[in-house]
């Protein structure tokens, strides 16, 4: 198995609708972000894997509007592949990269994700058709409604309230004020955030994440290359994905998340964590809704199942805390969707180089980038790390 | 390429390509899945990773892989989708097989009629100079074959010689969508749909699941007696503007045909091939495709078809399964193009079985907006282990 890492990181500001550029140019922006930081030109590419959910573009196929901003065709003609899997497509493109480097078929390898969510009319319609047309799509189900469904959950079975999930949207919020790249950047009380409408009971609209245009690139390299291009890159460790089953009623699990607790105890074997509140310093999680910042913490093993609204009251996820949570503000303040879950890892990749800015964990060891998709059906892990593995 | 594990196709499932199967995309996969793991005495306890492929705006339902994974057995596994056609799903599930990480693997592919994939289409060119002079996957395609005729002086009857040919193979292959075999005479009074190409130049539409069980050298063993080794993969992506390129040649057909053939070691393509499997577009991409794989010299697809090469019964038969002019599961065509490569190799070709082929091509389009950006993606399969590019 090759040793592959990340050598390179290039991101876009988000905002509800980036008019100030066209996709291709939006795209040429992280990619020359990505490119520039580490002296490489486009003829220095091997291949480029490529993800975006076009349902939410508003149009088709918008790699091939954006192949030449990529880097990939012009005149060069290179090998070239598009990944879709919803929510997780960001983290499904990052495997994808992973698994083109490690194969040993290429040694440079640029990975692109984006969306452009302000073009389409409304990102929860068009979500809606992913569900099943007879029994769930009447009911309004999409992102929005399975969240305030584990909400409830989690508040029935553990006591969880809604002042608990204000205090992880002010923790977000703040942080994202750090962060130049972030979308909302304002500082939020819990106070604040108890005042805002209800969206679905019991989230208000500080629980639920905006939606942008934003794209982001991450440049995966073989050893000898990573060593090369960065002074201090972002080894994998550990990486994978998992699929459950998508219909909403065959889930008895709404307030825990077994099958991401699964995945992260396939991820964390093969990275060889045991602990991992001691052995992760920083993770990005995929958080479009606080209440998921909850029970992501607990499937992970952060803390014990039901206890992550004490962990978070403790200050453990707050910058400085034991473990910080999207340091960058995650998902709650910027949701470009195809590109988040690559931003997760693009960001717990800077955090690991050295690279974050203001909203640098000091010494970062190790750093966890996840994301979900399909309704809540998919996951995406990466651990990545500061020491060759 | 570098290729350090050797990777086999072990298992092919298809369903019938007919027209109206009353299957929603997502069943297709999943009869094609159980057809492919049944042949080799599998279930899904036996896969690792899950690849499966399409369109969602074709679909018609956002994050269509919801459906596809789990229907191609993917419950609890490391799945993942391609935005593709199913030929670039084996081109993922290879590199995810060769990383060391896995041992099997399933793919999948589907293609239906839920949605006017032609109308779809449109909304890959740009909504101010090209959508509203009506670019489209056809339109493309005839501007491709028109100025590939006018540059190599190629003539409508000389394409529609191909036509000729997948259909009446597609004829001997009980498999098949369209089984009713047509002449020259036949393809130059249709209908003109989009100049030069007319009614029989284009392949049809169908309905119909593809899916393929992959397994490294360590895993062959316990399935299949009969492995195809996968010797050669090469795939690349065009330019986007129709504007900014020659429309006579296939240059990313080009370049992954020459991935392709480095990887598997292989100088004379025409002379060491046994069958190729070309998805062609139209009557026209075939002659197109037979220049870019490097079968004859550029300008000279028409002369090798007629010198009958490309017959069965020639020295290269292209197409022997009909191609996607008798079988268009858009989406699935690619992949279909290795399934049937494999079943060439494995002897089990019922009704258009080449005799003693021992190295096989196939070739997949991956084209959402036809000449726009097109993929092409190339396969070197054979029957014996020896050889193979480390």
């Amino acid at each position: 198995m090759r040793k592959v890492a990340i050598a390179s990181v290039g991101l876009t500001r988000c905002t509800s609708h980036r008019w100030d550029v066209t996709y291709p140019e939006l795209i040429r922006e992280a990619v020359d972000a990505a490119l520039t930081k580490v002296d490489l030109k486009p003829a220095d590419i091997d291949a480029v894997v490529y993800g975006t959910m076009d349902p939410f573009d508003g149009v088709f196929a918008s790699e091939r509007w954006n192949v030449d901003a990529c880097a990939a065709a012009g005149f060069h003609n290179k090998p070239f592949m598009k990944i879709t899997t919803g929510g997780t497509t960001g983290g499904s493109v990052g495997l994808g990269g992973y698994y083109h480097v490690a194969s040993g078929a290429f040694d440079t390898v640029l990975v692109v994700a984006c969306q452009r969510v302000g073009e389409s009319l409304e990102a929860q319609t068009v979500l809606n058709t992913a569900v099943d047309p007879i029994y769930e799509r009447w009911i309004g189900g999409g992102a929005i409604s399975v969240a305030a469904n584990q909400a409830v959950h989690h508040f029935h079975h553990y006591g969880t309230t809604e002042e608990d999930l204000a205090t992880v949207a002010a923790k977000n919020y703040s942080n994202a004020v750090l962060n130049p790249y972030a979308h909302l950047r304002t500082k939020l009380t819990v106070e604040q955030a108890l005042a805002t409408p209800m969206i679905s009971w019991p989230l208000h609209l500080s629980d639920c994440c905006p939606s942008s245009d934003g794209a982001c690139a991450v440049i995966f390299a073989s050893e000898e290359k990573a060593r090369s291009l960065a002074p201090k890159p972002a080894w994998i460790h550990g990486a994978s994905q998992i699929t459950d089953n998508y219909y909403l009623g065959d889930r008895p699990w709404f307030h825990d998340w077994d099958s991401l607790a699964l995945l992260g105890r396939r991820v964390f074997r093969e990275a060889r964590i045991h602990d991992p509140l001691k052995e992760i310093d920083v993770a990005e999680l995929y958080t479009p809704f606080t209440v998921q910042e909850l029970i992501e913490l607990e499937a992970l093993g952060f803390c014990e199942k039901g206890k992550a609204a004490e962990f978070v009251r403790s200050g453990a996820t707050a910058l400085g805390g034991k473990l910080p949570v999207c340091p960058s503000g995650g998902v709650h303040t910027t949701n470009p969707i195809g590109a988040t879950g690559l931003i997760r890892i693009g960001e717990a990749a800077l955090q690991v180089m050295g690279e974050a800015g203001d909203h640098q964990v000091p010494n970062v060891r190790r750093a966890l980038a996840h994301a979900w998709g399909a309704v809540i059906g998919f996951h995406t892990l990466m651990v990545l790390g500061a020491d060759t593995p | 390429m570098r290729m350090p594990r050797r990777v086999a196709i072990v298992g092919v499932g298809q369903t019938t390509h007919d027209e109206a199967q009353g299957l929603v995309y997502h069943e297709l996969d999943y009869q094609a899945a159980k057809r492919a793991l049944a042949s080799v005495g599998a279930d899904n306890g036996n896969i690792d990773t899950v690849i499966t492929s399409g369109w969602d705006v074709v679909d018609g339902r956002t994050i269509s892989d919801m459906h596809t994974c789990m229907a191609a057995g993917g419950y609890l596994k490391e799945c993942s989708h391609v935005g593709e056609d199913g030929i670039m799903a084996l081109v993922y599930a290879y590199l995810r097989l060769v990383s060391g990480l896995f041992d099997t693997a399933i793919i999948t592919g589907h293609g239906h009629l839920e949605s006017d994939f032609e109308a779809v289409s449109q909304v890959v060119y740009d909504p101010l100079i090209h959508r509203p002079v009506g670019a489209s996957y056809t339109v493309s395609m005839g501007m491709q074959a028109n100025a590939y005729m006018h540059k190599h002086g190629v003539t409508e009857e000389q394409a529609a010689e191909v036509v000729a040919k997948n259909r009446t193979n597609g004829a001997n292959n009980p498999m098949a969508h369209l089984r009713a075999g047509v002449t020259v005479g036949d393809v130059l009074t249709g209908d003109m749909v989009c100049y030069p190409l007319r009614a029989l130049d284009l392949p049809p539409r169908s309905v119909g699941g593809v899916a393929l069980v992959l397994a490294t050298e360590e895993a062959v063993r316990r399935l299949t007696d009969k492995p195809v080794w996968i010797r050669g993969l090469g795939w690349a992506i065009e330019g986007y503007e129709l504007g900014d390129k020659d429309l006579a040649r296939i240059s990313s057909l080009d370049a992954a045909a020459k991935m392709a053939y480095r990887a598997a070691g292989i100088g004379e393509p025409s002379k060491e091939l046994d069958v190729a499997e070309i998805h062609e577009a139209t009557s026209f991409h075939e002659l197109m495709a037979y220049e870019a794989l490097g079968f004859c010299a550029e300008g000279e697809g028409a002369k090798l078809l007629a010198q009958g090469v490309t017959a069965p019964g020639g020295t290269l038969p292209v197409n022997a399964s009909g191609g996607a002019l008798s079988t268009n599961p858009y989406g699935a065509t690619g992949l279909l193009r290795v399934a049937e490569a494999v079943l060439q190799l494995r002897g089990e070709a019922q009704g258009h079985q080449v005799d003693g082929a021992k190295l096989a091509l196939a070739h997949g389009l991956s084209a959402p907006g036809g000449a726009a950006a097109p993929t092409n993606a190339v396969a070197i399969l054979e029957r014996s282990r020896g050889g193979g590019a480390l």
